[in-house]
């Protein structure tokens, strides 16, 4: 990180002083690279001192990461600096979590794992060898809240041949994604996925 | 000696002429262009004066800049160029420590161990610093601190220290957070709305407890409510469960349970200064209907 201490004006009213900081600061968390400059307004009456951000403009260098935009808005608004570090380190963390548990999918089994998207995918695709009608689709989404909670959401899509779906009277398809859900729940999410690809018949040799 | 005679003659009838020509030409004069050619004239003289004043600086100012260059060795400028770019440094190692406060978590090594800063903040408003100074042993303990007692500091250093010390600082930066937010707010209803109040808010050390008797109109005799809001979750700034009792003389109406109910869902959903900003600001749009 990188800080450039701008300038700093004093004003005196009275028996209350006034001073106006302003902070300049580049860095990064990870190869998320970002730019902030902020004020701090300083009060110091006879009773208290108070400190207030009155403006945050943050600069993020375009990223794969389209989730980040809303929360770096809401950041600015809320003139919220604590909330934009904490949140943007547990996001980096999950999307590198994700990065590498759908890489270690993609070598373990590679001729059924595809990442549509590349290494920073949010979407893996598992396609069963035998049966290339049949595909899995999982979208691992990663959600800032508005309070700057980071939550991961997946979910699970499915497709299937026309003629697979007309003989699927107990919709084992459409119930799927809800399936999924619970799974999720129980094993958690390494042991869900690896669950789904073997429920493909991918590696077993029959 | 002719010659020179000639010569003088000559000369003194051509002064004759310029004399005669200078005269005439002084009858010629208008008084008008007289003053304009003496205005210009004392003009050519302010400017000349400029100039050379200009002059003379320039020559001062290139002077000064031979005898500075001249004194100063060759050695001295690298020493010097070195200095400064170490304490070019260095304020650039204490502009990224100062920085680091602003992330909220901050630290430095100590001899023991690290001593971690937790900074606060609510809503831009930057508050307290608390904090905690660690040994790095098997086991990792805490060698002293700064976090308020009623501050579950063993229950989250028994969860999380030995195990996920990242999570152990992250948990109780939400808590210092969460209570430096509702301390605020607390702060706040007491200093900027003591007017909606009657006595003095009532509230534990951590916060998590408020009590108070309260008005909604500004100028009203009676206080009619009472209000009481306990925040359950010490990881939140907004209250878990909202008490609104009517206390009031006059009977039980519906509009007094309509604002009661209302009231109930604002202190649940915004900050509780907030809350009674939106109650002035509903006053004063009282007053302004009165007044028309």
């Amino acid at each position: 990180m990188r800080t450039e201490d701008l300038t700093s004006t004093e004003k005196t009213e009275q028996s209350i002083k006034k001073v106006l900081q302003k902070h300049r600061l580049s860095g990064n968390c990870h190869m998320v690279t970002f730019q902030l400059e902020f004020q701090i307004l300083e009060i110091q009456s006879k009773e208290r001192l108070s400190s207030v951000i009155t403006d945050l403009n943050i600069i993020m260098e375009p990223t794969e990461y389209s989730e980040l935009s809303d929360f770096v808005s809401r950041a600015e608004d809320r003139r919220d600096l604590l909330m934009f570090f904490q949140s943007l380190h547990f996001f980096v963390e999950w999307c590198e979590y994700r990065q590498r548990t759908f890489e270690h999918f993609k070598e373990k089994y590679p001729e059924a794992v595809r990442l549509p998207e590349g290494a920073v995918s949010s979407c893996m695709a598992v396609r069963s060898p035998r049966e290339p009608g049949f595909e899995l689709i999982i979208v691992w989404r990663i959600q800032i809240d508005d309070g700057g909670k980071v939550l991961p959401k997946l979910d699970l899509l499915t497709k299937a041949p026309r003629r697979a779906l007309q003989l699927d009277e107990t919709r084992v398809l459409e119930t799927a994604p809800r399936g999924f859900r619970a799974l999720l729940g129980v094993l958690g999410i390494e042991a869900a996925l690896e669950s789904l690809v073997k429920s493909l018949g991918v590696g077993e040799d029959h | 000696t002719a010659g020179t005679l000639n010569l003088g003659l000559g000369v003194l009838a051509h002064l004759e002429r310029l004399e005669t020509q200078t005269n005439r030409s002084r009858k010629n004069l208008d008084p008008q262009t007289e003053t304009a050619e003496s205005a210009l004239e004392a003009k050519i003289h302010k400017l000349r004066c400029l100039r050379d004043k200009l002059r003379a600086e320039v020559k001062e100012r290139q002077a000064r800049v031979k005898a500075s260059t001249a004194s100063v060795e060759p050695d001295q400028t690298l020493e010097v160029n070195e200095q400064e770019a170490v304490e070019g440094k260095q304020e650039n190692m204490k502009a990224i420590l100062q920085a680091y406060r602003f992330t909220g978590l901050s630290g430095k090594l100590t001899s023991r161990g690290v001593c971690v800063c937790i900074s606060t903040a609510f809503e831009g408003n930057l508050l307290g610093s608390y904090f905690v100074d660690l040994v790095i042993q098997k086991p990792l303990r805490i060698h002293h601190h700064s976090i308020p007692v009623f501050i579950p500091l063993e229950e989250i250093s028994a969860k999380y220290l030995q195990t996920n010390i990242q999570h152990f600082l992250f948990c109780l930066c939400e808590h210092l957070n969460a209570y430096a937010g509702r301390k605020y707010q607390a702060d706040q209803l007491q200093s900027d709305f003591a007017g909606f109040l009657a006595g003095p808010l009532r509230r534990n050390s951590l916060c998590n407890l408020l009590s108070f008797t309260y008005k909604v109109e500004p100028h009203g005799q009676s206080f009619p409510f009472c209000a009481r809001l306990l925040y359950k979750d010490l990881t939140t700034t907004l209250p878990t469960d909202v008490t609104i009792t009517y206390q009031g003389t006059d009977a039980l109406s519906t509009s007094w349970e309509e604002q009661r109910v209302c009231h109930e869902n604002l202190f649940l959903t915004k900050p509780l200064h907030q809350v009674f900003t939106s109650f002035t600001r509903k006053g004063e749009k009282l007053d302004m209907s009165l007044v028309s």
